[in-house]
């Protein structure tokens, strides 16, 4: 129909005003949206295991995909607004375009949502992967952990009968929890550790983590469970390795 | 019987059934409710190991039940049915009373099958829930509003907390295809009414049937499961509980009825040439809403009769102990709770999409793109609803999977975000209410839509499930998109539906302070579900204090203007400036017909000849090309 090039089209397209104007809009956006990458991961404070670490990793990685999505949105309606607003409350004197769609931008558009689906799903995959791998770590120390309305139990079953409830962890040896409840559900969080399972009645979920910082951080229950649900909380000291058998001994356990 | 007699009875009957409205359907059902109460306290056997509150569960349920279905007869709800058993159908006297012809104020309180009567019935129920709940939500803010605070205890912290989930839950399902599913929907595509009248009454008045029996959980010991009601600290939940399960039910019903009388209305009842690529794209939204409901919503409805089975007869579907399990309960109530969320969305969205043609004076872009996006959200909604699940533990092998489906997600909705922008890009913006929420819809929206992908990936939901963090991201989505849409729509179809124009000069403003309210309320719970605060808590660590402030102060910004919107649409639907056939220039049927619409919405059935968004000339940069010129500066100049 058209008999001009498609080049020229571009080409024409991006020489218009408006269009650099969006543009500019587009950039300034998308830097906006970015600057939240690096202030979510401020306010999870510093990772304190391996599995936070790939959490802040990827809301990192998703917030820098998004931002341009985000951004080019956010231009094409502002600028709308401000461009081609009709002023007052008065019906628009003029008509907008009678374009019914644009074939190329359709088909552009669906490609790259599907394409940035893709690598959200291999990036996820690949984190989970990883996951699956340390599953067979056979040289995780087990502890089993009981909810209880409404405190946290913990049994340290390679060491002798030994039951605390405040946790202690030794630094850099990964941990496999078995975790189960005693009565209704609840939720074992380590918060600055990033890892979270269900505590269930009736059945043992297990959880993975690797602590990597020494230091206390915080333990709460992340399922409602009745009246003192919000007093469920806890903390993990995380300690040295020799720090964390000279307790154990204190407690009547065994190396 | 000679002749005489046969037409005095039938005089006498058809009495009986004009005097039934809502007040004899309240004293109907206490009466009924009572009665249940003390048979079912004496009759009821209480077996040798059972505790009295087991009893009690077992009395509440039947009073409950004895109260909806007295209700419901009293309403007049039953008067079809049993005339058909008489062999006595309704006459076209009958036909025309139960429309509610000639009878003024008089038909909103009773059982009346004109679709814009229930329409308006169905905005007024939305506004009173709304209220109910958003009040919930004020009294939880000012709880959280420090970290020790003593505003609430305990018990009454989580029952507001579980009840302003589930108040909120129905208004925003039934807010876009209640009132304008109903009111607007049968006029959009050339209807005389829905496809089966008395269905949509029905509809309607189980709803209204079931607000006294979930308001009365407060008093029963309140429900202290939050609104997802998880098994088994429900089987360990006061009686309050019971109102849940029962409202549940009723509300399964409810939307049962709708969804099948909208769905076969959209289908069998458009007018002649309104082809599906001429249909407009509300009717899709709100066609496919139900659509996925009529699956969803039994899943609830079995979820809550197993639950009441094990609180009251020990049925043991969820109690390990016995060889039930929890992990039943919740992926029966997330096979429900995240297509509902789509419920919800859908509707809401389409309306705007609806609006966003007239208010930006160009066509819809992609007609086709915005089709295929709600049915590709339509299907997809109901293969995710395990990603509530990644961290209970069941089934960790299928986390991948549910991740995949999960993510595909953000194509189709992407695809309904390009329609927006396209249509308004190049369009004549004109900055009426509508056109606000538009705007808004799409910045809140984005968010909510981003940070749920967020949330897809297994392990960051590891991180963030059952926090503050969650909470913030689905009021984005279900508040800042779906609520708003709504109120999109209420504003664009307020003068058909009324008579009377919106006042804009108090409505903007109002909107305007909900919306800032809004994103400072929830930026707040962003924030501290980040730091690492609980869901649900009535009291929290001090590291969360400042975020939370913010977020009460923002939640009273939200509660000002929403209060002062109320105002507004109060003022305005009574007194406002009367509104003209067709103030927007839309093109869709509904604009066609004169306001106030009669009762049978069009003299003559019209006949559709092309979709109603032929909006728009020619594009100026368009026309240079066709010579192959430069733009001129000039001409950008001439069009505005
Ligand atoms: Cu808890
Ligand atoms: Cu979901």
């Amino acid at each position: 129909m058209s008999p001009v090039s498609v080049s020229t089209r571009i080409r024409h397209f991006t020489k218009r005003t408006y269009v650099r104007h969006v543009f500019l809009l587009w950039i300034f956006f998308t830097i906006m949206v970015g600057l939240f990458a690096p202030l979510q991961s401020k306010l999870m404070g510093p990772a304190a295991s391996t599995q936070m670490e790939v959490v802040q990793e990827t809301m990192t990685l998703f917030t820098y995909m998004a931002a341009p999505v985000a951004g080019l949105i956010f231009a094409v309606v502002t600028y709308s607004l401000l461009a081609w607003r009709s002023k007052g409350f008065v019906a628009p004197q003029y008509e907008g375009t009678n374009s019914r769609g644009n074939g190329p931008t359709t088909v552009a558009w669906i490609l790259v949502s599907s394409l940035l689906c893709v690598v959200l799903l291999i990036w996820g995959l690949a984190e989970m992967a990883d996951g699956q791998t340390a599953r067979g770590d056979e040289r995780a120390r087990i502890i089993n952990v009981t909810g209880n309305q409404w405190v946290w139990n913990f049994d340290y079953i390679e060491n002798g009968n030994v039951r605390s409830q405040e946790l202690y962890l030794p630094v850099n040896e990964p941990v496999l929890f078995h975790v189960t409840s005693v009565d209704v559900n609840h939720s074992f969080w380590i918060v600055q550790m990033g890892v979270k399972v269900d505590a269930n009645a009736g059945a043992v979920t297990d959880m993975r983590v690797t602590p990597t910082l020494i230091g206390d951080f915080d333990i709460r229950c992340a399922e409602l469970c009745g009246l003192n649900h919000s007093a469920m909380f806890t903390k993990v000291h995380v300690v040295s390795q020799g720090d964390y058998l000279a307790w154990i001994l204190k407690n009547g356990g065994h190396q | 019987m000679s002749h005489t007699a046969e037409v005095t009875t039938a005089k006498k009957r058809k009495g009986l059934m004009r005097k039934l409205n809502v007040w004899t359907g309240i004293v109907f059902g206490v009466v009924v409710a009572v009665a249940a109460h003390y048979l079912a306290k004496r009759y009821i056997p209480m077996g040798a190991d059972e505790t009295g509150t087991v009893l009690m569960d077992r009395v509440v349920i039947t009073t409950m039940f004895g109260w909806t279905i007295g209700f419901m007869a009293g309403v007049g709800a039953f008067v079809g049915p049993y005339r058909w058993m008489m062999n006595r159908d309704l006459d076209h006297d009958d036909q025309m009373w139960l429309a509610g012809k000639d009878a003024g104020m008089a038909r909103y309180f009773r059982f009346t099958t004109d679709h814009k009567v229930v329409g308006i019935q169905y905005l007024v129920i939305t506004m009173v829930l709304f209220a109910v709940g958003g009040t919930m939500a004020m009294m939880i803010r000012t709880q959280l509003m420090r970290a020790d605070s003593t505003f609430l205890n305990n018990t009454w912290y989580n029952t507001l907390v579980g009840m302003h989930g589930i108040i909120m839950i129905i208004a925003t399902i039934i807010m876009v295809s209640g009132p304008f599913g109903n009111f607007v929907l049968p006029i959009m595509i050339g209807a005389r009414d829905m496809a089966f009248p008395r269905l949509n009454a029905l509809s309607f008045w189980l709803i209204f049937a079931a607000v006294p029996v979930l308001l009365s959980a407060p008093f029963l010991g309140g429900i202290s499961t939050g609104w997802t009601a998880y098994a088994p600290l429900s089987t360990q939940a006061p009686a309050g509980m019971d109102a849940y399960i029962v409202t549940i039910i009723i509300f399964a019903v409810s939307s049962a009825v709708a969804g099948a009388n909208i769905t076969t209305t959209a289908v069998t009842m458009r007018a002649r040439g309104m082809t599906w690529n001429r249909t407009p794209i509300f009717v899709f939204g709100t066609v496919a809403s139900v659509g996925v409901a009529i699956p969803a919503f039994p899943m609830f409805m079995a979820s809550q009769i197993f639950s009441g089975l094990d609180r009251t007869q020990g049925a043991a579907f969820y109690d390990a102990a016995n060889g039930g399990s929890g992990w039943l309960y919740a992926n029966l109530f997330w096979l429900m709770g995240h297509p509902e969320v789509y419920v919800i969305l859908l509707p809401a969205l389409a309306a705007l999409l609806e609006l966003t043609p007239v208010f930006s004076r160009s066509p819809l872009f992609s007609f086709n793109s915005a089709v295929g996006g709600i049915a590709g959200i339509t299907g997809l909604s109901m293969l995710v609803w395990a990603h509530h699940m990644y961290a209970s533990g069941w089934a960790p092998d299928l986390n991948g999977p549910f991740m995949l489906t999960t993510e595909l997600i953000s194509i189709p909705t992407g695809m309904l975000f390009l329609v927006f922008i396209g249509t308004i890009w190049r369009g004549r913006v004109w900055g009426r209410l509508p056109m606000l929420a538009v705007y808004a819809m799409l910045f809140n929206f984005l968010i909510g839509g981003l940070t749920g992908i967020y949330m897809s990936d297994v392990p960051v939901d590891y991180a963030l499930h059952g926090s503050m963090y969650i909470t913030a991201h689905f009021h984005y989505t279900l508040m800042g998109g779906a609520l708003t849409g709504m109120i999109g729509a209420t504003a664009y179809w307020f003068p058909k539906m009324t008579g009377r124009m919106l006042n804009e000069k108090i409505g903007i403003p109002a909107f305007v302070i909900m919306q800032v309210g809004f994103n400072v309320t929830f930026m707040g719970m962003f924030l501290v579900g980040l730091q690492g605060q609980q869901r649900r808590v009535a009291h929290y660590d001090k590291l969360f204090e400042n975020g939370n402030f913010i977020s009460t102060m923002g939640a009273y910004t939200i509660g000002f203007g929403a209060l002062m919107l109320l105002y507004t649409v109060i003022t305005s639907w009574r007194r406002g400036e009367v509104a003209s056939d067709n103030p927007w220039g839309a093109k869709t049927l509904e604009w066609m017909v004169p306001t106030p619409v009669p009762l049978e919405n069009f003299e003559v059935p019209p006949v559709v000849t092309s979709d109603p968004y032929g909006f728009g000339g020619p594009d100026a940069y368009d026309l240079e090309y066709e010579e192959d010129r430069r733009p001129s500066d000039d001409l950008e100049t001439e069009r505005v």
